[in-house]
C-alpha cells in the first residue's frame, strides 16, 4: 500500500471531561483537496491544531509519508513541509509583500537582506502558482482576498507540501472565492496536499477530491465528492436532514419602521466610513445589506442604534426623529439589535443567563420597580425564555460563558426577540454557526418578519441575504451602490457590486 | 477548542476555594519565615489569633476595622464596575479636613456641626473623586492614572491648609485646633464610637445597592462586560462619575470619622501611615470587587494587622510579618488567577 501523504491514526484529545477528538482517523492522499466537515465543536479546530503542532495528542499517532511524527510545535510542522493559513491572517499590515513572505528566512548577503534576491524569488513563486500580487505593495492597502494569497505564498516560500485551509473563504467575495478555488486546484494539480476545513457544503462540492465529515469529534463518514451529495453529507454531520431551503411566504408590507436619511460618518483624514446613506426598513420586510466585511456596515449599524455619534443625517424609529437620543431611548423608541459579535458585545459571559436575559428590559416592569431589581421576574423571564429559544442550559443561574456559539446566539436572539420593538437590527445573526443553528435562527427571522416586524439583517454570508431578504442594499466603501429586490437579484450581480463594480445595464 | 471547553458539560471541576488556598499558603510560608528567624510559628499565631479575635482585643479589632473596611469599600465600589480608583488618600486626606474645619469653625449647636462635618466631608471628597471620572470620559486620561496623581496635589494643598491657615498656633504641631467635645462622634463602648455604626451602615447600603437595585445590575454587569452594559443601554459615561462620586464620598466619610470619633483633629501625616486605601484596595482585589466579600476581606486583614501588634507585643517578631502574610496571600490568590486563566 502506498503511503498516504498525512494520515491521523487513532488521534484522541481530552478537555476535562470533554472528548474533543475520539479515535480520530484520517488519511489524506497526496495531490488531492480533502475537506474536513463539521459543525461546530465537532472537533474540527483541535483535529487540525493536533496535525499542525500546536497541540499534542493524548493518543494515537500522525503519520507524514507513512513515518510517524511527533511535532513539538507549529515550527518543526513548517519544517516538516506543513503550512496553515488560519482565519484571522498573521501579517505585518505595514510591511511590503514580499517582507512579509521572506521574513525569518531571508536571503542573505553577508550580514545584510538581500532585497534584490527575495523580491524576485517572490515574484517568480507568484508567478509560478498564479497568485497575483505585486511585492511591492503595502498590505494594508491590499484587499482581503489579496492578503489571503500572501498567506498562502508564505507558506509555498516555506516549501510546503500540505496546506491546512481553516475556514478560507469566510472573508471572500464570491468572486474571490473563485479565485482561491483556482489556486488550490492549481496546487494539488502541482502534487501539493490541501486539507480544507468548512462547513459550507456548496464549496465543498466544488472543489474537494474527498470529504471526511466529523460529528462529536469522531469520524462519521468518509466519501467521495463525486459519489456524495449536499443532502448526505449534510444527514452526516448533523444526524438528521435538515432543511436546506428556507420557505417564506410573501411579504405584507406596512409603514416605514427605521429609516436612515443622509447618514454619515467620518473618517479622520478619509473618505467618510459611511458615505450619505439612506434606506427605509418596513413593517413586515426583511432587508439585506451584502458587503464584504469593512465596507461600513458596522458603523452605520453603530450609528443607527445609537452607539455611535453619526456626523451628519438622521435616524428615524416608527416615525420618530431619534437622532438625539441614546442606545437606551432608541431601545425604547423601538430598536431591538442582535449584534455583530456576540461574545465582546451581545453578551456578558462571566454572568448568568437571567443577568444576560434582563439587560435592557432591566429599567422598567416587571422587572425594575423604580430603583429597585425583582430577581423574580427576572429569573422567570430566563425560565421562560430559555425553553422557548431551546437553550441548552443547566439552568437561569448559569453561566452564559460555556454556552456554544449556537446557544449563545440563541440566548442574544432570544432577549431581542422578547422586545417587542417594531425594527430588529440583526447583524451576522448566523456567523460561525453550524447548520442546525442556523436554521433556527432563520426561522426565527422569518417568523418576525410575518408578525410585522420591519427587519435590517446585514451578512457577510451572501448565500444567507439571498435567502431571506425582500430586498437588498449593496454596500461598497460607506455608500449603498444598489438597492434590488430579492428576484432580481443573483450571486453574481451582487458579487460584482461586492467588488465595488457600479452594475452594467444588464 | 479552547480552555471552555473543559465545562461545556456544565459539571463545576470540584476545587478548594481560592481564598481559602490562599491563607492556607500564606500561613505556611509565613511560618517558614517565622521559623527561619528563630521564633515558633505556632505561638506567633496564637498571639496574633488572641491578640485580634480575644474578648479583649475585640473592640481594637473593631476600631481599626471601621476605617479599614471603609477603604475597603471605596475601593470595591468602582472595581465591581471594573474601574479602579487609586485616589483613595487624597480623598480621605480631603474629608477630614473639610471635616475638621467644619466641626471647629461652623457656628452651630454641635451635633449639628458633626452632621454638617459628615455630609461636607463626604460631598467634597466625592467631587474630587468624580473628578478623575470627567478627566477619563471627557478627555481620555485613564483613571488608573489620573485618581492616583490626583491624591498627591490634595495630600500636598491639605498638608499645606493645616500647616498654615488652619493651624493651631498654641501647638507646636501640624494640626488644626480641637474639635467642642459637643461635636464628637459619641461613643459606644471603650474605645469604639457611632463611626463604627456609620461604616455599618453604608457597608449594608452598599450590599443592599448591589444585590438589589438597577443601579448595582447595571455597575455589576459593567463589570463584567463594559460593552455589553453600553449596548444594553447603560449610560456609561455618567455611570462612572457617579460611582466614582459615590466611592470618593466614602473615603471623605473615612477621614471624617477619623477625625470626628478619635483624633478630634485633623494631625497631618496621620492618615496616611496605616496605609488603609492600600489594604482596603487588596480587600477588594481579594473579593474582584464583590461586596461582601471584600467586607470580610477588609475585617479578616483589620483583625490581622491588630492582631499584629499583640504579636510584636508578646514575642519577639515584628508586626511588618502580618503585613508580608497580606501580600502573600494577595500574591497566591494571583498566581493561582494566571494559572487558571492560561490552563
Amino acid at each position: 500500500m502506498a503511503a498516504f501523504e498525512l494520515e491521523a491514526r487513532g488521534v484522541v484529545k481530552r478537555y476535562g471531561a470533554l472528548l474533543a477528538n475520539d479515535h480520530v482517523d484520517l488519511a489524506v492522499e497526496r495531490g488531492e483537496i480533502h475537506a474536513v466537515m463539521g459543525e461546530n465543536g465537532a472537533g474540527k479546530s483541535t483535529l487540525m491544531s493536533i496535525l499542525y503542532g500546536l497541540q499534542r495528542p493524548d493518543e494515537g499517532a500522525v503519520l507524514l509519508r507513512g513515518a510517524e511524527v511527533h511535532f513539538r510545535s507549529a515550527l518543526d510542522a513548517i519544517a516538516h513541509g506543513m503550512g496553515m493559513v488560519h482565519q484571522a491572517f498573521k501579517l505585518f499590515n505595514s510591511l511590503t509583500v514580499w517582507e512579509n513572505i521572506v521574513y525569518a528566512r531571508e536571503p542573505r548577503r553577508g550580514p545584510f537582506v538581500d532585497r534584490r534576491a527575495a523580491r524576485q524569488s517572490v515574484a517568480a513563486l507568484a508567478e509560478r502558482h498564479r497568485l497575483n500580487v505585486d511585492p511591492d505593495a503595502v498590505v494594508t492597502k491590499l484587499s482581503v482576498g489579496v492578503r489571503q494569497r500572501i498567506e498562502i505564498l508564505k507558506a509555498l516560500y516555506r516549501e510546503a507540501q500540505i496546506l491546512i485551509l481553516d475556514e478560507p473563504t469566510a472573508v471572500l467575495t464570491p468572486q474571490e472565492r473563485d479565485g482561491l478555488f483556482e489556486v488550490m486546484r492549481h496546487l494539488a494539480a502541482g502534487g501539493r496536499t490541501i486539507l480544507f476545513v468548512t462547513h459550507k457544503l456548496n464549496e465543498v462540492m466544488a472543489v474537494t477530491d474527498r470529504v471526511t465529515v466529523l460529528r462529536d469529534g469522531r469520524v462519521v463518514d468518509r466519501m467521495r465528492t463525486s459519489e456524495t451529495s449536499p443532502r448526505e453529507i449534510i444527514r452526516a454531520m448533523t444526524g438528521r436532514s435538515v432543511n436546506l431551503k428556507v420557505d417564506k411566504a410573501p411579504a405584507r408590507i406596512g409603514a416605514p419602521a427605521l429609516e436612515a436619511v443622509d447618514l454619515a460618518i467620518a473618517a479622520p483624514g478619509g473618505k467618510p466610513t459611511v458615505d450619505k446613506v439612506s434606506f427605509a426598513v418596513h413593517a413586515g420586510e426583511i432587508v439585506g445589506i451584502a458587503g464584504v466585511a469593512g465596507n461600513g456596515q458596522s458603523e452605520l449599524v453603530e450609528a443607527l442604534v445609537g452607539l455611535r455619534p453619526a456626523d451628519g443625517g438622521s435616524v428615524k424609529v416608527a416615525g420618530r426623529d431619534v437622532t438625539a437620543a441614546d442606545v437606551a431611548e432608541r431601545r425604547a423608541a423601538g430598536i431591538a439589535y442582535i449584534p455583530e459579535d456576540r461574545a465582546a458585545v451581545g453578551a456578558a459571559l462571566g454572568a448568568n443567563a437571567a443577568d444576560n436575559l434582563a439587560m435592557g428590559f432591566h429599567r422598567s416592569a416587571p422587572i425594575g420597580h423604580g430603583a429597585l431589581i425583582d430577581r423574580k421576574a427576572m429569573g422567570a423571564k430566563a425560565r421562560a425564555l430559555i425553553p422557548k429559544f431551546g437553550i441548552k442550559i443547566a439552568g437561569e443561574r448559569s453561566l452564559v460563558g460555556s454556552l456554544s456559539g449556537g446557544n449563545l446566539q440563541k440566548v442574544v436572539a432570544a432577549r431581542e426577540l422578547s422586545h417587542e420593538a417594531p425594527a430588529l437590527i440583526a447583524e451576522q445573526p448566523t456567523r460561525g454557526l453550524d447548520v442546525g443553528a442556523t436554521e433556527f435562527i432563520h426561522s426565527q427571522l422569518i417568523a418576525e418578519r410575518d408578525k410585522g416586524r420591519a427587519i435590517l439583517m446585514i451578512s457577510a454570508e451572501l448565500s444567507e441575504i439571498l435567502a431571506l431578504s425582500d430586498r437588498i442594499l449593496v454596500m461598497y466603501e460607506g455608500r449603498i451602490l444598489a438597492d434590488v429586490s430579492a428576484e432580481e437579484a443573483s450571486e453574481e450581480t451582487l458579487g460584482l457590486l461586492m467588488a465595488g463594480r457600479e452594475p452594467v445595464a444588464a | 477548542m479552547s480552555a471552555r471547553a473543559a465545562d461545556r458539560d456544565g459539571r463545576p471541576r470540584l476545587r478548594a476555594p481560592p481564598a481559602a488556598v490562599a491563607l492556607l499558603f500564606a500561613a505556611l510560608v509565613g511560618g517558614a519565615l517565622i521559623l527561619a528567624s528563630g521564633a515558633n510559628p505556632l505561638l506567633a499565631y496564637y498571639q496574633i489569633l488572641v491578640g485580634s479575635l480575644g474578648w479583649g482585643a475585640l473592640p481594637d479589632t473593631l476600631n481599626w476595622a471601621t476605617p479599614l473596611v471603609g477603604m475597603t469599600l471605596v475601593a470595591a465600589i468602582p472595581l465591581r464596575g471594573g474601574m479602579i480608583n487609586l485616589g483613595g488618600d487624597g480623598q480621605m486626606v480631603i474629608g477630614a479636613l473639610v471635616a475638621a474645619a467644619v466641626a471647629v469653625y461652623l457656628p452651630a449647636p454641635g451635633p449639628i456641626a458633626a452632621i454638617v462635618a459628615l455630609i461636607a466631608a463626604g460631598i467634597a471628597a466625592g467631587l474630587y473623586a468624580a473628578l478623575a471620572a470627567w478627566g477619563e470620559t471627557r478627555h481620555g486620561i485613564p483613571m488608573l492614572i489620573s485618581s492616583l496623581l490626583m491624591s498627591y496635589p490634595a495630600i500636598g494643598v491639605v498638608s499645606y491648609i493645616v500647616r498654615f491657615p488652619l493651624r493651631d498656633t498654641t501647638t507646636g504641631l501640624p494640626q488644626t485646633s480641637m474639635i467642642p467635645e459637643s461635636a464628637r462622634l459619641p461613643t459606644i463602648a471603650g474605645p469604639l464610637n457611632v463611626g463604627l455604626l456609620i461604616i455599618v451602615a453604608v457597608a449594608a447600603l452598599v450590599v443592599f445597592v448591589d444585590r438589589a437595585t438597577i443601579v448595582g445590575y447595571e455597575l455589576r454587569l459593567r463589570g463584567v462586560n463594559k460593552r455589553f452594559a453600553g449596548y444594553g443601554g447603560v449610560r456609561l459615561d455618567a455611570q462612572a462619575t457617579r460611582v466614582m462620586f459615590a466611592s470618593g464620598a466614602i473615603a471623605g466619610l473615612v477621614g471624617a470619622i477619623i477625625v470626628l470619633g478619635s483624633q478630634f483633629r485633623f494631625i497631618d501625616e496621620t492618615f496616611l501611615t496605616p496605609s488603609y486605601t492600600w489594604s482596603g484596595l487588596m480587600a477588594a482585589l481579594l473579593a474582584g470587587g464583590e461586596p461582601v466579600g471584600a467586607i470580610a476581606a477588609g475585617v479578616f486583614f483589620a483583625a490581622l494587622q491588630t492582631g499584629g501588634f499583640a504579636m510584636q507585643r508578646e514575642t519577639s517578631i515584628p508586626r511588618v510579618l502580618t503585613l508580608v502574610l497580606q501580600s502573600i496571600v494577595i500574591l497566591f490568590l494571583a498566581v493561582r488567577h494566571s494559572v487558571g486563566r492560561r490552563a
